[in-house]
């Protein structure tokens, strides 16, 4: 036990370090910004008592590792500063946004479980070529050629011409009434679950595959078991790993499907709130914003990571696959 | 080698899918090749009729906002994507070859590091770290190109490290290093060809990310700018007049996902015949 | 009565085909061979002469890519392939692998699932059989195959046990099942030297305790003639010779057979003197 503990806390350094170097990365590569920092928050007009007023006021003043320590150190307690644009503390409007997103993800990764994981193992089961005959190939790649930029706007386009047309309505009410969220987000949810189903199919197809031809498997079929057997005992369990990993790089695609997403329906969550925050420079928002996508990122990965071991204890043994 | 090199295009080819995807990504490579040198179809950026006209004899695929041609418009269009994405690409495979194969060869410490800092780039989702890279660099080509290899790196890297590491320990390269061989020529000679495969399945797939990537930024804003133009910044447009026009929609689209389909099964076919496993059933 | 003297396996003018790229391969070209019961059977060759290609064709196990083509094979009493070229319906396959014969595998550690305790999936396939068993049942069959604490052994993974230890708790598995017939292919290929005289007599011993009727593939020739009955010589899809033990191996008249008797009676020298 003491080793399985010991890798855990070996993952939990290295999300340490991956959030560490995250964080760096967000903070120095905004600062990298033509025109230094000052001028874009302060606009190209300032004058140079402006900038001085500014800079003391913001910290600009101090060194860069100065200032990225007072950041992270803010960040880390959830004082993500305030908003340049709308003088509003950005954790206020994170935590408003963060349930709507995090409602959208849900329920895309609902579906890329509900249906992409069983038509992986279904197919996978079934398939007689790695790649599949024609028609598989040709439905699995048109489902992850398809971007949401362009899903979203053509469900869009059907929905305003068969019906009065689409909107989410405010923020307030969204969070106010959690059936109706999830009700109005039941189109955009498709969209980003979109091609996350078909990228889930695709995995989990080819990792049930790699698992039927592994000798244990093999073993169990030379027993005469039978396959909804050899299925429910060996086939998932030796699967789960990949599919758990899998699902840790499908909420990448979430978090980035959600910038889209979100932006196409006109819905106020994390992923818009950054791109807004981008177009007027408001580099407190996409800083937090940018953070938080990361994190949930190298967290639900850690996560899974650890998981991964309780399930197939190899994982976390000296002979790691 | 020349032969068998010959051999196995041709036996990829005999599988019809694969000869699809090939014939489409060749006429969208031509189509674009021809118009940028020769603008038979007419010139992209010229304001020619009316405004939001339907495809007629004259403009095959209609007009855009402001009375261009969309044909030579789309043309363009195919041929800067399919560039932006081509060069990112090359140079992805470049980088990541380089750093992979070190990672992988050396082992230790030195692949630690890189795997921890290729992990950090692996944090951030495809298309907010490629608008990130966009808004340092400023939109235009030269970000679309930057996005996409920071986006592409991370998994390509990994993928070769990999790979670069198992044939690290081959009996061949063992020996090679046992009798005394340069270690750039072990690298370049063994370790090298050992990735190869890998190498250009991940290259295949990587061309339709940075397709993906470009296609978004564009739509964001933070892609290609006007008066270029770009499948991703046309379907854009196409979205904006998608009521009124809908052609401006349709073509792009059909071109974007042909070519991002075309590029997936050309990936799918290498990877079946490059890595190649065994099939079984349960019964 | 009369049903013991009916041969165990019969097997007539087999052929057995790939589909290799670009053509086919034949694995069997017309195998004829007749195995009695309480036999303990030795099939020898060269890697590619057919011999676990006829060893799977036993129980049904081909690859996808392989055919039965012409021939007859049945064991145990179940008809695999007719002459006529019918073929045993997949249940039928499955209750012949399932109440009748038992493999070992060549690589002992992977023919165990890697996520499941060891006790556990030794229950898991024993309830698959139909004779479900208690933990102290298994610890019996356990401590059968020289495991010393069965208790402990039942709670570890597979990666945790010695490829030796792997294997014993895979042919206690096989033989808890009370086959008729088991069949070893190369079942100490992947074992360390010092471990695999150890493994093959506990095979033998295991296999005339309880009735089995043995098929082992091998390229050891010495420990063919210590622990079988009779032998078998394959060479390109063919048995080139069969007979006693004692005489197919130490003086066969086959040209190939004595090729290969002789070179791996060097082989086998060569090997013992490092």
């Amino acid at each position: 036990m003491s080793g399985v503990l010991r890798w855990i806390l070996t993952r939990l350094l290295v999300m340490g370090v991956t959030l560490l170097g995250a964080s760096l990365v967000i903070f120095f590569a905004l600062r990298l910004l033509p025109g230094g920092y000052e001028s874009v928050v302060l606009g190209p007009l300032a004058s140079e008592e402006q900038r001085q007023a500014a800079a003391e006021r913001w910290g600009l003043d101090q060194p860069l590792w100065v200032q990225y320590w007072e950041w992270a150190r803010g960040a880390l307690t959830g004082d993500f500063g305030i908003s340049l644009i709308s003088q509003v503390p950005v954790l206020d409007e994170l935590q408003l946004r963060m349930p709507v997103t995090g409602t959208l993800a849900l329920m895309a990764l609902a579906a890329a479980v509900l249906v992409g994981v069983p038509l992986g193992i279904l197919t996978g089961l079934r398939s007689t070529r790695r790649s599949g005959g024609a028609a598989g190939r040709l439905v699995a790649g048109l489902g992850i050629s398809i971007p949401e930029f362009v899903l979203g706007p053509a469900v869009l386009y059907v929905v305003s011409v068969r019906m009065s047309g689409f909107g989410v309505g405010s923020l307030s009410r969204l969070t106010e009434d959690p059936v109706g969220l999830v009700r109005a987000l039941v189109l955009p949810a498709g969209v980003l679950a979109f091609s996350c189903v078909a990228v889930t199919a695709r995995t989990t197809r080819d990792v049930v595959m790699g698992v039927l031809v592994e000798p244990h498997i093999t073993a169990a079929v030379a027993r005469g078991e039978r396959p909804w057997h050899i299925v429910r005992h060996h086939v998932l369990r030796n699967s789960a790993v990949p599919i758990l990993t899998l699902l840790g790089t499908i909420t990448a695609y979430l978090l980035g499907g959600a910038v889209i997403v979100e932006t196409v329906f006109n819905i106020p969550g994390i992923g818009s709130y950054m791109i807004t925050g981008l177009g007027r420079q408001d580099y407190a928002v996409v800083q937090a914003s940018v953070l938080l996508a990361a994190t949930l990122f190298v967290v639900i990965n850690a996560a899974l990571e650890i998981a991964a071991t309780f399930v197939d204890p190899r994982v976390s043994s000296k002979g790691r696959r | 080698m020349m032969t068998s090199t010959k051999l196995f295009v041709r036996r990829l080819l005999k599988d019809p899918l694969m000869l699809g995807a090939v014939a489409v990504l060749g006429v969208l490579c031509l189509l674009a090749l021809v118009a940028a040198v020769v603008p038979f179809a007419g010139n992209p950026t010229e304001i020619k009729g009316m405004r939001l006209s339907p495809p007629s004899a004259e403009y095959p695929l209609g007009t855009d906002s402001i009375g261009r041609s969309l044909l030579p418009r789309l043309l363009e269009g195919i041929g800067v994507t399919l560039v932006i994405s081509a060069v990112a690409v090359l140079i992805t495979a470049v980088v990541s070859t380089a750093v992979g194969v070190v990672a992988g060869y050396a082992g230790g410490w030195t692949r630690e590091i890189i795997l921890r800092v290729v992990d950090v780039f692996y944090a951030f989702p495809a298309i907010v770290l490629a608008i990130l890279v966009a808004a340092v660099a400023g939109p235009g080509r030269p970000a679309a190109i930057a996005a996409i290899v920071l986006v592409t790196a991370p998994l390509m890297v990994r993928m070769i490290a990999v790979q670069a590491a198992n044939v690290a320990y081959r009996d061949f390269v063992t020996s090679a290093r046992i009798s005394g061989v340069r270690l750039p020529v072990i690298l370049v000679r063994h370790v090298l060809s050992g990735v190869a495969g890998t190498l250009a399945v991940q290259v295949t797939y990587a061309l339709a990310v940075g397709i993906l990537v470009e296609g978004g930024l564009s739509f964001l804003g933070y892609g290609a700018q006007l008066p270029e133009s770009s499948l991703g910044l046309l379907v854009q447009e196409g979205v904006v007049y998608m009521t009124a026009a809908p052609w401006m929609l349709f073509a792009p689209v059909a071109a974007l996902v042909a070519s991002i389909l075309s590029i997936t099964i050309v990936g799918d076919t290498l990877r079946d015949r490059l890595e190649p496993r065994e099939v079984r059933s349960l019964t | 009565m009369s049903e013991q003297s009916e041969p165990i396996v019969a097997v007539d003018g087999l052929v057995a085909e790939y589909d290799a790229r670009g053509g086919v391969a034949v694995a069997l070209a017309g195998v004829d061979l007749r195995i009695s019961r309480g036999e303990r059977l030795g099939i020898v060759g060269e890697s590619g002469s057919g011999k676990t290609t006829l060893a799977l064709a036993l129980g049904g196990l081909l690859p996808g890519n392989c055919r039965l083509s012409s021939g007859v094979v049945s064991s145990c009493g179940t008809t695999v392939r007719a002459g006529d070229g019918r073929t045993a319906r997949a249940d039928e396959l499955r209750t012949l692998r399932r109440e009748k014969i038992a493999f070992i595998a060549q690589d002992p550690a992977a023919s165990l699932d890697p996520t499941t305790r060891i006790g556990r999936q030794f229950a898991v396939a024993m309830k698959a059989q139909g004779r479900p068993m208690t933990p102290d049942e298994i610890d019996e069959a356990l401590s059968a195959v020289r495991i010393e604490r069965p208790g402990e052994v039942r709670r570890l993974y597979p990666h945790q046990v010695s490829g030796g230890m792997a294997q014993r708790i895979a042919i206690a598995m096989a033989v808890a099942r009370r086959p008729q017939l088991l069949i070893a292919d190369e079942p100490t290929a992947a074992l360390d030297v010092e471990v695999r005289s150890e493994v093959l007599s506990l095979i033998v011993r295991l296999a005339a305790e309880h009735d089995i009727t043995l098929i082992w593939v091998s390229h050891d020739i010495p420990a063919v003639r210590r622990w079988c009955t009779r032998a078998v010589v394959m060479n390109d899809g063919r048995v080139v010779e069969q007979g006693p033990v004692d005489r197919v191996l130490v003086e066969p008249e086959h040209p190939y057979a004595r090729e290969l008797v002789n070179a791996l009676r060097a082989g086998a020298g060569a090997g013992e003197q490092r």
